[in-house]
């Protein structure tokens, strides 16, 4: 039998050990303000994902640099990844209630963002999106949902607009890939064209994750539409779609919407892109915000479509968590309702509804780079 | 009718590639019984290594002067490295468990599956890669039908690899050795057919085909992700069920009618585009239920010991 067990001078020291190691994680994360931020790290979507990851770590950068917010000593981001699935999103959001963030920075595709922000609207914490264009998002009556980009009915306004005023196109074949976001808008543009009177010759739909387009591509090319409206997810599958339309030979202009304005698309579809037009927001990178903002995100590479309204959302939250000078979701909703700056990305004012406003332009992809082409306000080209 | 006869070129296409990824499916359960779940993600790793080798290659110019050797280049190794690694997923995974349950050494090539995706993941990031693919352009026009140079190039390189493949098996020795493993283990190993060494290179060989085939869908699409060996994998073994199990040329069958059934049924059913993978496994299932021979009959070692 061995003598001593708990009463001898080792053991006691390691239980004495233990004590001091819990008093000081209990004291360590005392003063820490935690947010998170929930878009799709992995998966077809984990471009535009890392970019609102990055573009949240990029603000927290910045507000740290300004001298933090007073009251904690450090900002920790929890970064979690939806994968663009809606239960893998849920999971994800409840994740960080459990956390208990103050505020979350998200989600990217508005079929994931729908469903985490139930399940963060039971627990009271504030979530905003920078990249879920669907109308849905908002109108729902969270009280804590807010929207940094458009929405998808000013977008699809837009791009009617351009397909009618510039293109002057008589004919127009839609395809979507089913998901809340695509066909939420290729359903707004459909509707908009009829009353247009644009004709829709037909709205197709393929799987989001497809590689293979070819069938309906073959089915494009016979029909001969003057406009092809390209509504899906993101930039690998625009990209795909679009070589596979040179080589089917389609000659309808194509027109994509703000999912696949990502560098990505001209990688991988390299001059298949060239000519190719979209709906994006009208970002002025000569503002002292953006400026301040590519400092900020200089380390995580070069920015990417949602880098800027990532940090904008973020910047706004703890903006707003410090002049509120608490984490009370009531008193932080509050201080964002008075928010009025100039974002990275665009003018940030919130309405009760959670919705900033939208400034969609017309880009085109001229030399394997994405120009500004036409304002829809006033009808000029740039 | 041009219509048709384009979209039976992309059916052919598409066929040809499940036909080449089916035949590793079919090969490994003729010998082993073992339907190969990891398979997908040997083709994934084709691709990948696809674009590694031909962006290296592209960097140093070597595209621009002689694409087409580089791109042959680029498979023989590809199909290279991915045998070598479908013979040591087998020695590692699946070779300790040939006495054991049929259910264990199944789950541990599930196991070897997310293994092999999420170590691509690991290791090549989440993003997809893009195929330099500037020397893959052009075609023709022909009756109507718009023929690209890639297309063509995937049907003759998958034409000639299943002749291959058929005269390896029928009328070399190892195919015999391979033929013979395959109808009864314990009799060919008592007539001095070494097992291992036959199904090491059953393993080999289908993960060679497996890897030209991601090449080439790396290719033709333009891109790969971790991701992408999935779901062909999936839509293979139903190809290879289809055509009956074990049997090779009921592989390559199976694969074309999967293929094209796929891109008909996309042209002319009125939303078939968005349930085309939905057909692939209504298929599988209608011949597990009618027809569980497949079409050509299965072809897989039954003797009992």
């Amino acid at each position: 039998m061995k003598e001593g067990g708990l009463r001898t001078m080792k053991a006691r020291s390691i239980i004495l050990a233990l004590v001091a190691v819990c008093l000081m994680a209990g004291t360590a994360t005392a003063a820490t303000l935690k947010i998170g931020s929930l878009s799709p790290l992995t998966g077809s979507y984990a471009a535009d994902g890392n970019d609102i990851a990055n573009g949240t770590r990029a603000a927290i950068a910045a507000i740290e640099k300004d001298g933090g917010i007073p009251g904690f000593d450090k900002i920790e981001l929890f970064a979690e990844d939806d994968a663009c699935d809606p239960r893998q999103a849920v999971a994800a959001a409840n994740k960080l209630v459990n956390e208990k963030v103050v505020g979350v920075v998200g989600a990217y595709c508005s079929s994931a963002t729908i469903p985490a922000s139930e399940a963060l609207a039971e627990a009271d914490i504030p979530m905003l999106t920078p990249a879920s264009t669907s109308e849905k998002v908002t109108e729902r009556g969270l009280p804590y949902m807010f929207r940094v980009c458009g929405r998808d009915d000013d977008q699809s306004i837009a791009a009617m607009k351009f397909i009618k005023d510039v293109q002057k196109a008589k004919t127009i074949y839609i395809v979507d890939d089913k998901t809340t976001y695509s066909q939420g808008l290729a359903d707004n543009v459909e509707k908009l064209a009829a009353k247009e009177g644009v004709k829709v010759i037909a709205h197709d739909h393929v799987n989001q994750g497809d590689k293979d387009f070819s069938a309906v591509l073959t089915k494009i090319k016979d029909a001969k539409p003057d406009v092809l409206y390209m509504s899906l997810q993101n930039s690998a599958s625009g990209a795909l779609m679009l070589i596979q339309a040179k080589r089917t030979g389609v000659t309808a202009a194509i027109i994509g919407q703000d999912a696949v304005y990502h560098p990505q698309l001209m990688e991988i579809a390299k001059d298949a892109a060239e000519g190719m037009y979209l709906t994006f927001g009208y970002i002025d990178e000569t503002t002292p915000s953006y400026k301040k903002f590519q400092a900020a995100y200089e380390k995580f590479g070069k920015p990417g479509a949602y880098s800027a309204y990532a940090y904008d959302a973020a910047y706004s939250l703890l903006s707003a968590i410090k002049a509120a000078k608490s984490t009370d979701p009531a008193k932080i909703k509050a201080e964002l309702v008075k928010t009025e700056m100039q974002g990275a990305s665009k003018k940030i004012k919130f309405e009760a509804n959670g919705e900033s406003g939208s400034n969609y332009i017309i880009r085109v992809v001229k030399d394997g780079q994405f120009a500004n082409f036409w304002d829809p306000q006033t009808g000029k080209k740039y | 009718m041009d219509y048709l006869f384009q979209q039976l070129i992309n059916g052919l296409t598409l066929g040809g590639v499940y036909a080449l990824v089916a035949l590793g499916y079919t090969m490994v359960y003729g010998i082993i019984s073992l339907i190969n779940f990891a398979h997908g993600e040997i083709f994934a790793a084709g691709g990948y290594l696809g674009v590694i080798l031909l962006s290296y290659m592209a960097s140093q110019g070597l595209m621009d002067s002689h694409p087409w050797f580089g791109l042959a280049f680029a498979l023989i190794l590809a199909m290279g490295y991915c045998a070598m690694l479908a013979m040591a997923v087998e020695k590692v995974a699946y070779k300790p468990l040939r006495s054991s349950s049929r259910l264990s050494v199944l789950l541990s090539a599930l196991g070897m599956s997310i293994f092999l995706q999420n170590g691509l993941m690991l290791t090549q990031g989440v993003y997809d890669k893009a195929y330099p693919t500037e020397f893959t352009h052009g075609g023709f026009e022909w009756l109507g039908v718009r023929v690209s140079f890639m297309q063509i190039g995937i049907l003759a390189v998958t034409g000639l690899l299943l002749v291959l493949l058929n005269a390896l098996v029928f009328k070399t020795r190892i195919g015999k050795a391979m033929r013979a493993t395959s109808q009864d283990k314990v009799m060919s190993a008592l007539v001095g057919i070494h097992s291992d060494k036959v199904i090491s290179t059953t393993f080999a060989i289908g993960a060679a085909l497996a890897a030209a085939a991601g090449i080439m869908v790396g290719l033709y699409y333009g891109s790969v992700r971790y991701d992408m060996g999935f779901v062909p994998g999936i839509k293979a073994f139903a190809a290879a069920v289809l055509g009956g199990i074990g049997n090779i040329t009921g592989a390559m069958i199976g694969g074309l009618i999967i293929g094209m059934v796929e891109i008909l049924a996309a042209a002319y059913i009125p939303h078939g585009g968005e349930y085309k993978d939905v057909f692939a496994f209504v298929i599988l299932i209608g011949v597990l239920y009618f027809m569980p021979t497949g079409i050509m009959g299965e072809n897989v070692d039954d003797t009992r010991v």
